[in-house]
């Protein structure tokens, strides 16, 4: 048999994946970096993994989609496009799969319809498997995906979102496979996508055994996450019920919420029976070999709780939004309000808004809805924008049920029936003028941009600007490894950094001296190839003027009972809520801010006048920064 | 007991000075004032005596040099260059005191000092000199004499103090106007500054290079020259970057100028090592401008393309012997260029950068290039003297081999704590006029770009900036 590669055409993948005797691992590297990283392993990182990683004999490596690609320009400052170019010359056989949230592509919101096509197009010149799934598993939000997947010659991979309940049969998911393939046709890898890890084997098993004999021959790929610490129970189950692929990654740098070990699943499946096909034990070993030096250097992004969390069973969340989740809930000071949110409301919010899947965005909706329910203390009095076009249809028809009318009173006022009435139904986006998008890009930019930098921009517009930026002033750092990139605490004296530059170039960079004059301007000395070089810093903004030094939480919260509102913690603006003049009572939301796919409702503590807004919306805030000022009644 | 000289100087120069006594199997004695106790001269003298707190007024204080002379036994006194080096005073005091002074007669650095005098001297010697009055009388007669002179050779003119020098006591003159403002003002300054008033007039040559020439002479006035320097490129009339032997100046002209300045040497009755400057135009009319009766900071160029000791020769000449070479056997080989590093701001109107620490002092090093200097990793830079830490001093066959080796030189030295001239030589060798050897003494007032340090364009340049920043900012604010 020989080993699946990218040399195969998409036929002959599956028709290898059907005549298979065992299974095939993905190596869901992405997903772990997301789900206990926050998405922040470096290219640097995966380059050293590569050569083993392509000699593993995987099916597949996830490697791109989610969040990843918003992080690779945000916070990773490497081009999504070029990460993967890069890997695919270090990584020739091994096939490339992404996850894709259909409409929503890498992204948060729906995307005009050109957008996504232009966006799969480009993409597809690197990726060879397209996971795709819509968090309402409401197909036609998934369609424009699969078909540009389709044309680009790459193999499409629906997914059907899992989750529990009673609402969550098999019957329910075999109904929602062939609702799928009567869009896709039948060469299709199946994802089940258990994004929480959610359901114990046997559930697991009754699910893909249900729908291979619905399907027997279609290819079933399972996805889990190891939150609860038992998806080895689980994939075990899948692959004795007839999984073709399933998910699993590196132990180096294995945390609680991604997926489990790749050398657990093999060594308990070969007691079963069932063998790894293609897997080179030695080369799944050397990779971890290769690359667990790096592993403390991400410790500063491993979330706040650690541990396994069986819980999820509960409140499920998805192991890729833990991080971002947990990370929020310790910026915000409520982490103490954590177990009355994952616990109780959450499940509860859960279940009033129709039971769906917790996955992106709807996760964040349920999780902005909850949190916000808690610490307003008045349940769903501070509806975000999203739970409103939620609750208004706009992402797809509730699946199982609808919310109850009270909530859409609640969210939406006595009027609600005659809004639903209006405005319901699902979102219609007019294509955008992408000619105009470049041209604005190209304005930004001061020069013409290629057509990958074009869709990233697309994307996400500010942040792909100023990665650009970023680029044009520091070079392409992602050649720097994560001890220098990520350092915190600044380096030694002398310290010595040696790195190759995107030539390949060697380079040797020696810390000097730093040395602040009376004015407060720092000189850092660098001895960079034997040549010095001087980088010379202005000093700190001082307090007082413009409050930039970070203010501690108590600051912030003191500020913002005297009607002095800043940003908790660092976001974009997504919405100012009151206008200049306005009257606002205490408990008045008066802003949103979005960090990372989290919206979070800033809300007044003093009844007042709205005197000032000091931002706009898309703005980008530091902790500290201010928002608004309200000149406090009788004051 | 073996002969004792004094060095009667600091800094680089004392080193220089040092090096070559101790070369003769001399010994070399320092003299230091309190703050330059850190500095290495003293360390490599045989033998330092302090001479007092300063600063300055002790180097200056020619009682107090002499003192410590008489006290250590010393034979004779090197001057270096600066402080005492040109005040006829302490030729005469060491000659009274029956020091040898390493350097011409007193009588001869004071004819030479007295800048009317000189040109009274080069003028019956037939040396070309730039047009000008004699020391003008003062009052109305004095602006009247100033005013004819102006209506024959037209503006601009030059108004200097006769005791001026080093760039004082000089100011330029555009129109009439000028002139009868300046007039009386430049007389009450002189006579502040150097309490004489005495001021006399020149025309300007405008844009002209400064081209000079070496000379030896023995006590039987056998008289030599090593060649021509070009000191052209000046910040506020003090050299910067000195070359040997002048550049695009065709072997007729230099070989000219050379025996202008051995006939000037020997009008002067002119003994041991000078320096006889001359003003260039872009005619190729050159003006005795003056002779420096000292040991020249540039002297580093003239000793690299003719491989003579010029301090070593001055020693010997001092102590009776005679010039052992001709003019025949002095050849003049490749290049040299000199670069005066200073502790100084270039971007701040080179402002010095005295009192700062070096916290690292890395030099270049390798084939035909020297170093002159005083400073060491952890030396703090005085505030109370000159800037200069380190003549970089590089010899080639070529002009491009020597300006390559030069940029080479400057990409490898490091020197952190105090800002310095290097970035801006590091544009200087870069940029095409002076590569092609094209710079006259307006050379800097037309560059100004050489005073915008290149944004550093080059890829690990702007890795090296981000980690800076990581450093700086303790993390890489653009990966939170």
């Amino acid at each position: 048999m020989t080993r699946i590669t990218t040399a195969m055409n998409p036929t002959q993948v599956l028709d290898t994946l059907r005549r298979a005797d065992g299974y095939f691992i993905t190596n869901t590297a992405r997903d772990m970096s997301q789900s206990d990283y926050k998405n922040r392993i470096l290219l640097h990182t995966d380059l050293l993994a590569a050569p083993s990683r392509d000699a593993a004999g995987y099916f597949s490596l996830e490697i791109t989609g989610g969040a990843s690609i918003h992080v690779d320009i945000l916070r990773k400052q490497v081009d999504p496009f070029l990460k993967l170019k890069l890997l695919r010359e270090q990584m020739p056989d091994t096939l490339f799969q992404t996850l894709c949230r259909g409409v929503n592509l890498f992204g948060y919101r729906p995307y005009p319809q050109n957008v996504i096509r232009l966006t799969v197009r480009e993409f597809a010149k690197y990726v060879d498997v397209w996971r795709t799934f819509d968090f309402m598993n409401h197909v036609p939000n998934m369609q424009a995906v699969f078909e540009e997947v389709a044309k680009a010659g790459k193999i499409n991979e629906p997914s059907i979102c899992f989750s529990t309940g009673p609402e969550h049969t098999d019957q329910f998911y075999v109904d929602k496979v062939k609702e799928i393939m009567a869009v896709t046709g039948e060469e299709i890898i199946l994802c089940i996508k258990n994004h929480g890890g959610l359901g114990t084997p046997k559930r697991i098993g009754d699910l893909v055994d249900a729908i291979k004999q619905a399907y027997p021959e279609l290819i079933i790929h399972y996805h889990g996450h190891n939150t609860d610490g038992n998806d080895i129970g689980r994939i075990t189950a899948a692959v004795l019920n007839g999984a073709t692929i399933v998910d699993a990654s590196d132990h180096a740098f294995n945390g609680f919420y991604g997926p489990p070990p790749i050398l657990s699943v093999i060594q308990t499946l070969k007691d079963y029976g069932k063998t790894a096909i293609d897997i080179n034990e030695e080369a799944v070993i050397e990779t971890s070999e290769t690359i667990h030096d790096q592993r403390p250097y991400y410790e500063q992004f491993e979330a706040q709780i650690k541990g396994f969390l069986p819980t999820v069973q509960i409140h499920k969340l998805p192991g890729g939004a833990m991080g971002s989740s947990l990370e929020q809930a310790a910026k915000g000071g409520f982490l103490n309000k954590m177990p009355d949110i994952l616990h109780h409301e959450l499940p509860r919010v859960q279940k009033e808004l129709g039971n769906w899947w917790s996955v992106t965005p709807g996760s964040q909706i349920l999780w902005t809805t909850a949190v916000s329910n808690v610490l307003d203390g008045e349940r769903y009095g501070n509806p975000s924008g999203d739970l409103k076009n939620l609750l208004l249809g706009k992402y797809g028809p509730f699946p199982f049920y609808s919310p109850a009318d009270w909530i859409y009173e609640k969210v939406f006022g006595p009027d609600w029936k005659d809004i639903l009435e209006k405005e319901g139904g699902i979102l219609e986006i007019e294509d955008m003028d992408i000619d105009q998008e470049r041209r604005t890009l190209t304005e930004r930019l001061g020069r013409e941009p290629t057509e990958q930098q074009l869709v990233t921009f697309l994307q996400h517009p500010n942040d792909a600007v100023e990665f650009f930026k970023f680029e044009e002033k520091f070079g392409k750092s992602y050649v720097l490894p994560p001890s220098i990139f990520l350092r915190r605490g600044g380096f030694a004296l002398g310290e010595t950094l040696v790195f190759q530059d995107y030539t390949g170039k060697e380079h040797l960079i020696e810390i000097g001296p730093e040395q602040q004059d009376k004015k407060g301007e720092t000189t850092i000395y660098l001895n960079v190839d034997h040549h010095q070089q001087i980088f010379v810093f202005e000093p700190e903004q001082q307090a007082g003027t413009n409050v930039k030094p970070s203010l501690s939480k108590e600051e912030i919260a003191d500020l913002a009972k005297a009607g002095d509102i800043r940003a908790g913690f660092s976001g974009n603006v997504c919405e100012i809520s009151v206008e200049a003049g306005q009257d606002v009572a205490v408990g008045d939301r008066v802003a949103i801010l979005e960090a990372m796919k989290m919206q979070t409702p800033v809300v007044s503590e003093v009844a007042g006048k709205v005197a000032k807004i000091s931002v706009k919306v898309g703005q980008a805030l530091q902790p500290g920064d201010k928002i608004l000022k309200i000149d406090v009644d009788g004051e | 007991m073996k002969t004792k000289i004094l060095v009667a100087n600091r800094g680089e120069i004392a080193i220089r000075i040092i090096r070559a006594i101790q070369e003769l199997k001399f010994e070399a004695v320092a003299i230091y004032e309190t703050p330059d106790h850190e500095s290495r001269h003293i360390r490599i003298a045989n033998e330092a005596v302090w001479i007092g707190d300063g600063p300055r007024s002790d180097y200056l204080n020619i009682d107090r040099v002499i003192k410590a002379a008489k006290r250590v036994g010393a034979t004779a006194i090197h001057p270096g260059y600066g402080f005492l080096a040109e005040n006829p005073a302490f030729a005469k005091a060491c000659e009274e005191a029956d020091i040898i002074f390493i350097g011409p007669p007193s009588e001869v650095v004071e004819k030479l000092g007295n800048k009317v005098t000189a040109r009274r001297i080069m003028a019956e010697a037939g040396i070309p000199m730039v047009p000008g009055t004699s020391n003008l009388p003062a009052g109305d007669a004095g602006l009247e004499e100033a005013r004819a002179f102006a209506r024959r050779y037209g503006y601009p003119l030059m108004l200097k103090a006769t005791a001026g020098g080093g760039g004082r006591g000089i100011r330029r003159i555009e129109n009439e106007t000028e002139l009868h403002e300046q007039y009386s003002i430049a007389r009450a300054e002189a006579l502040a500054a150097f309490n004489d008033d005495s001021v006399y007039i020149e025309k300007v040559v405008i844009n002209p290079k400064h081209v000079e020439v070496q000379i030896l002479a023995d006590a039987s006035g056998k008289t030599v020259h090593l060649g021509t320097r070009d000191c052209s490129i000046q910040r506020r009339n003090q050299k910067l970057v000195e070359i040997a032997p002048a550049f695009h100046l065709s072997p007729e002209l230099a070989e000219e100028i050379c025996q202008t300045a051995i006939k000037a040497g020997k009008a002067a009755d002119y003994f041991n090592a000078g320096t006889v400057e001359f003003l260039l135009d872009s005619d190729n009319n050159y003006y005795f401008m003056e002779i420096n009766t000292r040991l020249q900071v540039e002297h580093t160029v003239t000793e690299m393309i003719t491989g003579i000791d010029i301090v070593r020769t001055q020693i010997k000449l001092a102590l009776g012997k005679k010039l052992l070479f001709n003019q025949d056997d002095v050849k003049l080989r490749g290049h040299a260029i000199e670069m005066r590093i200073n502790a100084e701001d270039p971007q701040n109107n080179f402002m010095p950068e005295g009192g700062k620490t070096l916290s690292i002092y890395q030099s270049p090093g390798g084939y035909g290039v020297r170093l002159d200097g005083f400073c060491y990793q952890g030396f703090t830079v005085p505030e109370v003297y000159d800037s200069l830490l380190v003549k970089l001093t590089v010899f080639g066959w070529s002009w491009n081999e020597t300006v390559q080796r030069l940029k080479r030189c400057l990409d490898n030295f490091v020197i952190a704590g105090p800002k310095t001239t290097i970035p801006f030589y590091k544009n200087l060798v870069q940029e095409p006029d002076f590569q092609n050897g094209e710079f006259d003494t307006s050379y800097l007032d037309t560059h100004q770009q050489l005073f915008e340090y290149r944004e550093q364009k080059s890829e690990v340049s702007k890795l090296a900036r981000l980690i800076a920043e990581i450093h700086h900012k303790k993390q890489n604010i653009y990966a939170a």
